[in-house]
């Protein structure tokens, strides 16, 4: 008898270890099986940091469910590959070029439904323009950032960054890759020929700005310039009022024939099965405080116009309908079509 | 009875067939499908028609600047191989030959060491010392020994040193391996019978090493051709290699198919340089083929 019960209790031990075992690892799992996941993709440094502290988790407790966040860059080929009636995300934010994209190859729904999303209401009219598919929840200004501390001078043009004395320490984008550079390419239309849509007054232009540090994103284009490796480079005002406060010898420069838009759009996958959560959140995204949170944060200038920020943000970011009518918008649609060719164009007149 | 005995499951068969599997699923599998998404219009998986085509091999073959980037990636490619064998030999001789134990694990550690920090982490500690504001020109401008900074990084230059560093830890080992095994009794008898020690070393210890030296070239030959984070970091962008391309093509321009076919050339490059290297150094060593 003892016998058996010893063998027993050894047996029930072991099941019990073991399930105990399994039960903690799967614990998490079943605690959030009951929960539905929103499936999106975000940005990393500031915006990944408020996000994951107070924004995402505010609206995981909000709508009872959990929010799954991709931040590995690039998104648009995952979701190319994911099967069209379940995709990999649910809402897509990227830039315009990448959104313009994923609408032609009918990756994302082309427009938000103002009836589900009832902040798109209060959103300046460039936020959800025919330029824009989805909504544009925040915005930034693509202009110039400078060294303050080279003795440089007022620079008031975007042409300013063609000047000889600025050979070797002038900055820009791999425009195949980049929105920035992109965005750029069209201003170097317009600024040396008809128009944006003027590619081979962009070409030439392009050709006239080596020699040229060139990166692949902001952050690369950030240490660059707080390292003194360029003193003059295209940048987008947030990359610049970031470090505000920390003493840095930069600053923006809005040039006089007008900053570009760097819009960070919401859209929402037509797979996915999560529709009703997706226009929550992007609804959420328009909230004034939550717009004021993150611009605060980010530097982002809102796409809500009734959001107020501070005095400190408001002097500098794009919150009146007089500085957002200075905005200039890029018809991706145009430049998609054609960018196989920029790409090729661009990748040989920046080889070294 | 005999016919019994052929159909029974050979045990070594059934033991690598596991492995065989995984092989299969995780190389033959991929680089198929690889093959198979370079010769059509679009992806299956998500398109409903799509056809056969050649258009991203003729693309290739028509436009002078790919075949230039191919040129560029195997320059680079047997640039570093060449640098990592001339830096790298040395080492292993001595390396192999050392008495001391000690001394022979103080130079496997070194050799080692760098291999313990991320290849990202190491191409920027290149760029810290080699950009315009680096520790080089920062220091030979301080001592007014130049004017303006060289040009040290954005060009093939700054990639190769990058690569080197990275990859000559790999022909060091291959080769202390070999050279280890070779019988030093066999370079004592060349000089016995009257050849100076460089003559020796010429005539028996480098040809008996040249299995090493062709294993650590195709190595090192190969990472470097496939290496991404370093040609972008010190070529700053400006010097497109054949994994930057397919990336680009990936990531910014959603085109499968021409990554794809622009991965098959890179496999097939490096198919026909192992080929190749080969039967040179077959012929060289005096053997038809190098096994």
């Amino acid at each position: 008898m003892m016998k058996a019960l010893g063998s027993l209790s050894r047996r029930r031990f072991l099941t019990a270890s073991a399930s105990l075992g399994i039960g903690t690892i799967a614990a998490p799992c079943v605690a959030r099986a009951d929960d539905p996941t929103l499936r999106i993709t975000g940005w990393g440094g500031k915006w990944g940091d408020i996000m994951k502290a107070e924004i995402g988790p505010a609206f995981e407790s909000e709508f009872k469910c959990k929010l799954q966040t991709d931040s590995a860059f690039p998104y648009l080929p995952k979701l190319q590959a994911s099967s069209r009636s379940a995709p990999i995300y649910d809402v897509l934010h990227t830039n315009s070029n990448e959104q313009w994209a994923a609408a032609e190859m009918g990756l994302v729904e082309p427009k938000i439904d103002p009836k589900l999303v009832p902040n798109l209401a209060d959103v300046y009219p460039y936020a959800i323009s025919d330029k824009i598919v989805g909504v544009s929840i925040f915005t930034s200004a693509i202009g110039l950032g400078l060294r303050t501390d080279k003795g440089y001078g007022a620079i008031t043009s975007w042409k300013e960054l063609w000047d000889a004395k600025y050979n070797g320490v002038r900055g820009g984008y791999v425009i195949p890759v980049n929105s920035l550079g992109q965005a750029f390419l069209m201003m170097c239309g317009t600024l040396f020929g008809k128009g944006q849509t003027d590619l081979d007054a962009a070409y030439t232009a392009l050709e006239k700005l080596k020699p040229i540090k060139i990166v692949d994103f902001t952050g690369a284009m950030e240490k660059m310039l707080l390292s003194g490796e360029v003193g003059l480079c295209v940048i987008h005002d947030s990359g610049i009022y970031r470090y505000d406060g920390q003493n840095q010898p930069t600053d923006f420069v809005s040039p006089s024939e007008g900053v570009l838009s760097l819009e960070q759009v919401l859209t929402i996958t037509p797979g996915s099965k999560m529709k009703e959560l997706a226009n929550a959140y992007v609804n959420y995204m328009l909230r004034p405080e939550v717009q004021k949170r993150l611009a605060e944060t980010v530097w982002y200038s809102p796409a809500n116009k009734k959001v107020k920020l501070d005095a400190k943000y408001d002097a500098k970011l794009l919150t009146t309908p007089e500085k957002v009518s200075k905005l200039i918008q890029v018809d991706w649609k145009w430049y998609n079509e054609r960018k196989d060719e920029i790409d090729q164009r661009v990748n040989r007149i920046f080889r070294a | 009875m005999s016919s019994t005995a052929t159909t029974r499951p050979n045990g070594l068969a059934l033991f690598i067939l596991p492995s065989a599997l995984l092989f299969a699923l995780f190389f033959f599998l991929p680089i198929g499908l690889m093959a198979l998404m370079s010769v059509l219009t679009g992806n299956p998986v998500v398109m409903p028609k799509v056809a056969f085509t050649t258009r991203h091999y003729a693309r290739m073959i028509g436009d002078p600047y790919y075949l230039e980037v191919i040129w560029t990636t195997i320059r680079i490619g047997l640039v570093t191989t060449l640098v990592a064998l001339l830096i790298g030999y040395p080492l292993a001789h001595w390396m192999a030959r050392i008495k001391s134990r000690t001394g022979h694990a103080l130079l496997l550690m070194a050799v080692l060491a760098p291999m313990l920090t991320g290849i990202v982490v190491r191409t920027f500690a290149w760029m810290t010392l080699l950009s315009d504001k680096g520790v080089i020109n920062e220091t030979l401008l301080a001592f007014g020994l130049i004017s303006q900074p060289l040009k040290l990084m954005y060009s093939e230059t700054g990639i190769v040193v990058g690569l080197v560093h990275i990859y000559v830890p790999f022909m060091v080992l291959t080769l202390t391996g070999v050279i280890g095994r070779i019988d030093e009794r066999l370079e004592q008898a060349a000089e016995n019978l009257g050849a100076s020690p460089l003559r020796a070393f010429i005539e028996v210890t480098l040809p008996l090493s040249l299995p090493g030296i062709l294993a650590g070239s195709l190595l090192v030959f190969a990472l470097a051709i496939s290496a991404y984070v370093t040609p972008i970091l010190l070529g700053g962008f400006q010097i497109m290699t054949l994994p930057i391309l397919i990336y680009q093509q990936i990531s910014a321009n959603f085109n499968v198919g021409f990554a794809a076919a622009l991965g098959i050339v890179l496999l097939m490059i490096s198919l026909l340089l192992v080929v190749a290297y080969n039967r040179a150094l077959g012929l060289v060593s005096g053997q038809r083929e190098l096994q």
